[in-house]
């Protein structure tokens, strides 16, 4: 009998629809993914499941029996936990207070028990922390951390609930492969007490490594259920897109292009006879967390930043972009050393910084999305400093329709687009820049396959036209796949560079854990998460299909 | 392996360091508080002695309990701009039944009328916020005419009067310390009590994000109702205290309690948004804006100056405030 089972469900908010009729099973020791392209409504199922949204039309079964939930506290006693893409943490509470938000351990007279708090926060935290090789700060302030420590903390808070459904949705977009390997075997462990997981991933890989079986969506509906052991990558991308499999293909061979002219010679000639954009000297940044980087970034160059998380990468593009001061250093850009103290700026000198934590750093949430594309390029197109809406709609359009946002109008405010189409506004609005100096600091986070070979699309696009890119992304793929060479990042210090044949997903992970070079990989880690399994479909990864 | 375990250190500042940045307000306020007091001092000779000190607490005690009571819904990521009028309402309530009576008894209940007018006032303004989902500005702005209109329907002109051992009583002191200073740590021990309970703690994770306090479990429109209840029943106690402290009833003497509340509460280092502050520093602030009209008073300053001085001093310390709060954002 499924443990979690919902049908037909219908939710509409205005005139979006969100989902209509959309139907899962999952059974239980299963983890079951949830696929489908940026809006095709798979955050909102979890979240129907969870309580936190009403359906309009539909039921959910929980171990067989039709629930009708008004609260997440309802589900919360059905003992269904969940990991949310928009993030379910209070910022201004510490790790501890946030993992055990609501189920406080309480002592007399009902106070909260603080020291319980903290022993019983720090025990959940540590069956993942274990696997992670790596501690969690108990007492900071949950918005003090980085993006992926907080998708650490939200993955362990869920974990503290103690669920026999769990939904993880999108949990892995900010992590690292050894963080994504930790969460891999807590995911094992729980699938064999019984456990049935929900798990959404835009990350085709860690599709077929972690599930048994797929449901796909594709606007709102179910487009149908498979074994994971009987599909290709392809037959799931066919299910996702419908009919445009021949764009998505034409996009990716694209991307791919890029990937297949590193290997040759030719790129090595090209490194050495293009002028400099941007040359670093000993750069230190935030508090060292940046410490002694130099670095040179040539005309058409892509070049990525690896390492562990929390190395210095953001923190290092954030200096280059003004937003962090710098505490020495200089920055060159086509060799005339610039001050770059603000923003501004560095807008000025044609960089523009897309980040990854749209959240914090991207979007003004209640302004329409046509606003939120333009405003960093808004100069561009105004006339004698008023702005034009003719212009801007123009502008805005095109690159909606470049990278496929799924938005029904342009008026409407950018917080009720999904998850990975508010990251495609970001990556949108800087594109529109025309930048000559592009950093990327976990860009597509979130995105779907096919936008994200849009994205390396236009990326190829901008270094043809002479741009220099500056990268850094938690997904090692798209190092590989993108760079011309990678800078593994260590402790804020440049500790190796890789390109050519050097440059593969096994030297950056061995690289970034400061290991001997190795042939194959499986003497990384001894008894550790870091197997290296995950080769064997690397290229049956993102561009397995070609 | 051990490379990779210390990363989650490295970035992390020592215990000490932590300590004075999560503490930086208070710190901050602490500093302000000082120097009101020794600017004071100078200008007040006798402003040590028990007397003064007696006097000075007596007068400070409505604004603190106000700003304790501003500061809960203000956490709980609201505002109350009825907050005033609660306060006179409760005063003429309270003023009106204890009528001509001198018996302890009555003024027992006359006292607890108070404090439950004070929270069925709360109710209605929670109930309005979390259920009719107006916004917290308009919908206590709202309230606060159907307050004030009350008021004057109890009482249209000031008047009335309260027994003698209830005013001399607040101006005693019992077992060394003023009756003012109990009152001001009965109220912090209110507030920690709240503060350790589970209620207090959703407070805060309300006010910080409200979808994901709702997204884990948290009921979010009781979190919110109850914040406005505390907030009405602390303005009472501040009304009672000002019953206390003027013997009579006014039907126009809270209103400035709303904006003054809300000042003491930004200059305790509250975040206006929510979700960060304390109300222990609302009190410090309080106290500093009490200080700050005493300075004013005995610098003998021509009273057309008075207003003018006490803005530019409430500016620059909300400025002083304001930088400690925005200068930590880079990091
Ligand atoms: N609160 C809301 N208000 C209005 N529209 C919404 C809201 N939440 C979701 N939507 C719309 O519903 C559709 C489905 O969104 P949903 O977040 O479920 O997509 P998703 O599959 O999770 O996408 P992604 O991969 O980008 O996270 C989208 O078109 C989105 O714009
Ligand atoms: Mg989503």
């Amino acid at each position: 009998m499924a443990i979690l089972e919902a049908k037909g469900v219908h939710k509409r908010f205005g005139g979006v629809v969100a989902l209509d009729g959309a139907s899962l099973s999952c059974e239980r020791g299963e983890v079951h993914a949830l696929l489908g392209s940026n809006g095709s409504g798979k955050s909102t199922l979890a979240k129907v499941i969870t309580g936190v949204v009403a359906p309009d039309a539909g039921e959910i079964k929980i171990r067989g029996k039709v629930e009708a939930p008004r609260s997440p506290a309802d589900m919360r006693r059905l003992r269904v936990a969940a990991v949310y893409q928009d993030l379910s943490l209070i910022p201004q509470l510490t790790v501890a207070e946030n993992i055990l938000l609501h189920e406080e351990p309480r002592g007399r007279w009902g106070f909260i028990d603080s020291k319980a708090l903290r022993r019983k926060a720090a025990t959940a935290a540590e069956q993942f922390a274990e696997a992670l090789g790596r501690s969690i700060p108990m007492d900071e302030l949950v918005g003090n951390l980085s993006p992926s420590e907080q998708q650490t903390v939200e993955i362990i808070k869920a974990l503290a609930r103690n669920p026999e459904i769990l939904i993880l949705d999108e949990a892995t977009a900010s992590l690292h492969k050894g963080e994504v390997d930790a969460l891999f075997e807590t995911i094992t462990k729980l699938k064999a007490k019984g456990c049935a997981i929900l798990f959404i991933s835009h990350r085709m890989e860690e599709i077929f490594r972690f599930c048994d079986r797929a449901t796909v969506l594709r606007n709102g509906q179910t487009v149908g259920t498979v074994k994971l052991s009987e599909a290709s990558e392809g037959d799931l991308v066919d299910m996702m897109v419908g009919q445009r499999m021949d764009e998505v293909r034409a996009g990716r061979g694209q991307a791919t292009r890029g990937k297949e002219s590193q290997e040759g010679p030719e790129k090595f000639q090209r490194e050495g006879s293009q002028p400099v954009v941007l040359r670093i000297h000993n750069l230190r940044a935030g508090d060292g967390a940046v410490r002694d980087v130099s670095l040179e970034l040539r005309e058409g160059e892509v070049v990525g930043l690896g390492g562990l998380q929390g190395q210095g990468q953001s923190e290092l593009l954030k200096a280059i972009f003004g937003a962090l001061p710098l505490e020495s250093g200089r920055i060159e850009i086509n060799n005339n050393p610039v001050s770059i103290s603000k923003p501004m700026d560095a807008i000025r000198n044609g960089i523009a910084l897309i980040p990854g934590d749209r959240a914090r750093e991207g979007l003004f949430p209640v302004r329409p999305v046509l606003e939120n594309l333009n405003i960093a390029s808004m100069h561009r197109r105004s006339a004698a400093g008023f702005l034009r809406a003719r212009r801007e709609e123009a502008a805005a359009g095109s690159i909606v329709s470049d990278l496929q946002i799924k938005v029904e109008d342009l008026s409407h405010p950018v917080h009720t687009l999904s998850g990975g189409n508010q990251q495609k506004v970001v990556v949108g609005r800087w594109l529109l820049n025309g930048p000559r100096i592009l950093l990327l600091d976990d860009a597509t986070k979130g995105v779907d396959v096919h936008a994200k070979s849009e994205i390396y699309a236009i990326i190829e696009r901008l270094r043809e036209q002479g741009a220099a890119v500056l990268l850094y992304s938690s997904d090692d793929l798209e190092l590989v796949t993108l760079c011309d060479r990678v800078l593994v990042l260590y402790e804020g210090k440049i500790v190796e560079t890789l390109s050519g044949a050097d440059l593969t997903e096994n030297r950056l992970v061995s690289a970034a854990l400061r290991l001997a070079p190795s042939g194959n990989g499986s003497e990384i880690s001894p008894g550790r998460a870091y197997d290296t399994g995950r080769d064997n479909m690397g290229r049956g990864g993102l561009h397995g299909v070609s | 392996m051990e490379s990779a375990e210390s990363v989650g250190t490295r970035t992390r500042t020592n215990l000490w360091q932590r300590l004075l940045r999560r503490h930086l307000i208070t710190v901050a306020t602490a500093s302000l508080l000082v120097l009101a007091i020794a600017m004071n001092a100078i200008l007040q000779s006798d402003f040590f002695t028990p007397s003064v000190i007696r006097s000075n607490l007596t007068s400070f005690v409505p604004l603190v309990v106000a700003a304790v009571a501003q500061t809960i819904v203000i956490l709980a990521g609201g505002i109350d701009l009825s907050l005033g009028v609660i306060i006179t309402l409760v005063d003429v309530v309270v003023v009106r039944l204890i009528g001509t009576s001198s018996s302890p008894t009555v003024l027992a209940l006359c006292l607890g009328a108070g404090l439950a007018v004070g929270a069925l006032a709360g109710l209605v303004n929670g109930i309005a916020v979390a259920v009719i989902r107006l916004q917290p500005i308009v919908a206590t702005f709202a309230t606060s005419f159907i307050w004030s209109g009350l008021s004057l329907l109890v009482m249209p002109r000031p008047g009335g009067q309260v027994p003698t051992f209830f005013y001399r009583g607040y101006r005693q002191v019992f077992l060394g310390i003023p009756v003012a200073a109990w009152i001001i740590a009965g109220v912090l021990v209110l507030w920690l009590i709240i503060k350790r309970l589970p209620l207090g703690r959703y407070i805060y994770a309300v006010g910080g994000n409200q979808q994901a306090a709702y997204a884990t479990g948290i009921n979010e429109s009781g979190v919110k109702i109850a914040s406005y209840v505390l907030c009405g029943v602390f303005a009472a106690i501040a009304g009672l205290c000002i019953v206390a402290d003027t013997a009579t009833g006014d039907p126009f003497v809270g209103a400035p309690f709303t904006l003054t509340s809300i000042t003491a509460v930004v200059i305790g280092g509250t975040r206006l948004t929510g979700g960060v502050g304390d109300a222990g520093n609302s009190v410090i602030g309080a106290i500093i804006l009490g200080l700050v009209t005493n300075i004013i008073f005995f610098a003998n300053v021509p009273s057309f100056y008075q207003e003018f001085i006490f803005g530019v001093i409430v500016v620059a310390a909300l400025a002083g405030a304001g930088m400690l709060t925005t200068r930590r954002r880079s990091s």
